[in-house]
């Protein structure tokens, strides 16, 4: 079921919040912004946590209920949601068995995962009896986000899951919710200021500024443009979604094909024929005009120069088109005037690395 | 060793700690839940009146509770043509006395423990399916657990040593509204010491084995959650 949001609301030290989100009925859509963007109040509307004050106006319907407008407002408890909040909010009261419990005795839905396939997705079986004041970070956000699931929810949302956690536990929990991808077939709501993560997860974007919708599509249209702040992230990096044509088991190696060329990449643990998305960070792509003889790089892909970005500074982005997909490559402006670089020329991408994001099968 | 009618008084005062702190945990607990999270402006008038038992000689609000409960007052005149029997003077009228004196005594630690409860596990507990009410006994009672120790423990031990607005409303009727320290400034104004001795030291132990208590309870809820 699709998820209809207008919210317009006004808080006092001059925020305002003026949009209109549409969230399709399966897969994870990112809200994306710095923060004061209004990606968390968004999600706390949607969650009926936040309830407009006078001259706001906020509508929200989910398929065909309309969960809040100016004459209705379904409150929190009966909107069927799964919320992991940012900083968990477990019920220290409790052991992780008791928080899941908890969400358990008041399941919303008949439908939804069990508890023992949640248990067993997030590895929470051995940390079942202890109390929850005894976790350590990422031990709490698997709790949080198991806790969320097994409420037999129509509609997940999540408030920076992996916010207050550190690096290593962040790596250890993102497979997780890659898994969830997967698994569920209800719509996931995911708020977040790292690119990394939402590359990572999401199949659509909103990205937010100031309050307001400045763009929204799938990660793979947005990540490449370059009129959006988070080309311009340090991290930036195109995302290419790819099928895996064939294994090279003597150099342990994968070929993924798009219909932009062909790349090599260390050995996937899946058939071919299955899906993978990569993602290739804009500092690891070079150009060169003719195609380089001799190198140790073996991703070469031939593109066409889309546009090159308009600036002063040293580095600049260059959109490149391969087939139907876009890469980005961030080189020096010195090189751009040397090599004479302009908008449709053909020049040849060396690519230095390829990060495998998800490895998900389409049915 | 006690007399007969100082184990009438003790059995008296024990009876008035127990119903006072258990309407106190009917009464109090909304009004104490309803002060830490409205917003609304009477809050701000509703506070200090809760308050007034604290810093006001239990001797001014004797008097005026006596007025009130006299039968021809609005109050007193509702009960005697309720109950059929005057008000001031009897057991009730101290329980009311009571429960209005020790009011502050309960509300106080018990709305602190409601504010630092923070909305943010309540919402969770409502992202969950849990209803307002259920929100309050799953959440709210078990986490504010120490609040409500302190505040029943607080109001009943208020209420065993309460002297002035007894003497005010309840006068000195034995089984009926002669507790504990009207008994023992009995004893010391007829100058029966041991007697007094007794009660004082009786008293004086049951206060300090009572806040022992809380402390402990605090102490164990404390190291159990790590708070």
């Amino acid at each position: 079921m699709n998820l209809n949001a207008r919210i317009q609301l006004t808080r006092p030290a001059s925020f305002r919040l003026n949009v209109d989100v549409e969230i399709p009925g399966k897969g994870i859509t990112a809200l994306y912004g710095h923060s004061g963007s209004g990606k968390t109040t968004i999600l706390r509307c949607l969650a009926g946590l936040e309830r407009g004050a006078k001259g706001d106006s906020i509508v929200i319907q989910f398929g065909d209920t309309i969960w809040q407008d100016a004459a209705h407002f379904i409150p929190p408890h009966k909107r069927h949601i799964g919320f992991v909040f940012q900083d968990a909010q477990l019920l220290p009261h409790l052991s992780v068995g008791g928080n899941l419990d908890y969400a358990i005795t008041r399941r919303q839905t008949d439908s939804g995962p069990s508890l023992n396939q949640v248990v067993e997705w997030l590895e929470l079986g051995k940390l079942m009896h202890q109390p929850v004041t005894q976790l350590s970070g990422g031990e709490i956000q698997r709790t949080a986000i198991a806790r969320a699931l097994v409420s037999g929810v129509n509609l997940i949302l999540m408030d920076e899951p992996l916010g207050a956690i550190d690096q290593e536990a962040k790596g250890r929990i993102l497979p997780y919710l890659d898994n969830l991808h997967r698994e569920l077939a209800i719509p996931i709501v995911y708020v977040s200021h790292l690119l990394e993560e939402i590359t990572h997860l999401a199949d659509r974007l909103i990205i937010l500024e100031r309050g307001e919708v400045i763009a929204s599509g799938t990660v793979i249209e947005l990540s490449s443009q370059l009129n959006l702040a988070i080309a311009h992230d340090e991290a930036a990096a195109s995302i290419l979604e790819c099928t895996l044509g064939g294994h090279d088991e003597e150099y342990g190696l994968s070929k993924l094909l798009f219909d932009g060329g062909e790349l090599i990449v260390t050995r996937l643990n899946q058939p071919a024929g299955s899906k993978a998305r990569v993602r290739i960070p804009a500092r690891d792509v070079s150009l060169a005009l003719d195609p380089p003889g001799k190198t140790s790089i073996l991703n070469i892909i031939e593109a066409r120069i889309e546009s090159i970005e308009a600036a002063r500074q040293a580095r600049l982005l260059v959109r490149l088109a391969a087939g139907s997909q876009f890469l980005l490559a961030r080189v020096t402006r010195k090189s751009i005037e040397q090599l004479g670089l302009q908008v449709g020329q053909t020049v040849y991408a060396q690519i230095k690395s390829v990060a495998l994001l998800t490895e998900y099968h389409h049915d | 060793m006690f007399a007969d009618q100082d184990l009438v008084a003790l059995l008296l005062t024990l009876k008035l700690a127990l119903v006072t702190t258990l309407i106190l945990l009917l009464l109090g607990t909304p009004l104490a839940w309803w002060l830490a999270n409205t917003k609304r402006r009477v809050k701000l008038l509703i506070e200090p009146v809760v308050a007034l038992p604290l810093i006001l000689p239990p001797t001014v609000m004797g008097f005026y509770l006596l007025i009130a409960f006299a039968p021809d007052s609005l109050v007193g005149g509702l009960w005697l043509q309720l109950t059929g029997t005057p008000l001031a003077f009897t057991f009730s009228a101290l329980v009311i006395g009571s429960v209005i004196y020790s009011l502050p005594f309960f509300t106080q630690p018990l709305q602190i423990a409601f504010e630092n409860l923070g909305a943010g596990v309540l919402e969770a507990a409502a992202t969950m399916g849990a209803r307002p009410l259920d929100r309050f006994f799953s959440v709210a009672v078990p986490l504010c657990r120490r609040g409500f120790i302190t505040a029943a423990s607080l109001s009943f031990a208020h209420t065993v040593g309460e002297f002035g607005i007894v003497l005010m409303i309840g006068g000195n009727i034995p089984g009926e509204t002669r507790v504990l320290s009207i008994a023992l400034y009995d004893h010391v104004e007829s100058l029966q010491y041991s007697e007094a001795h007794w009660l004082a030291g009786g008293l004086l132990l049951f206060s300090f084995l009572m806040l022992l208590m809380v402390y402990g309870a605090n102490r164990r809820f404390q190291m159990r959650y790590s708070f």
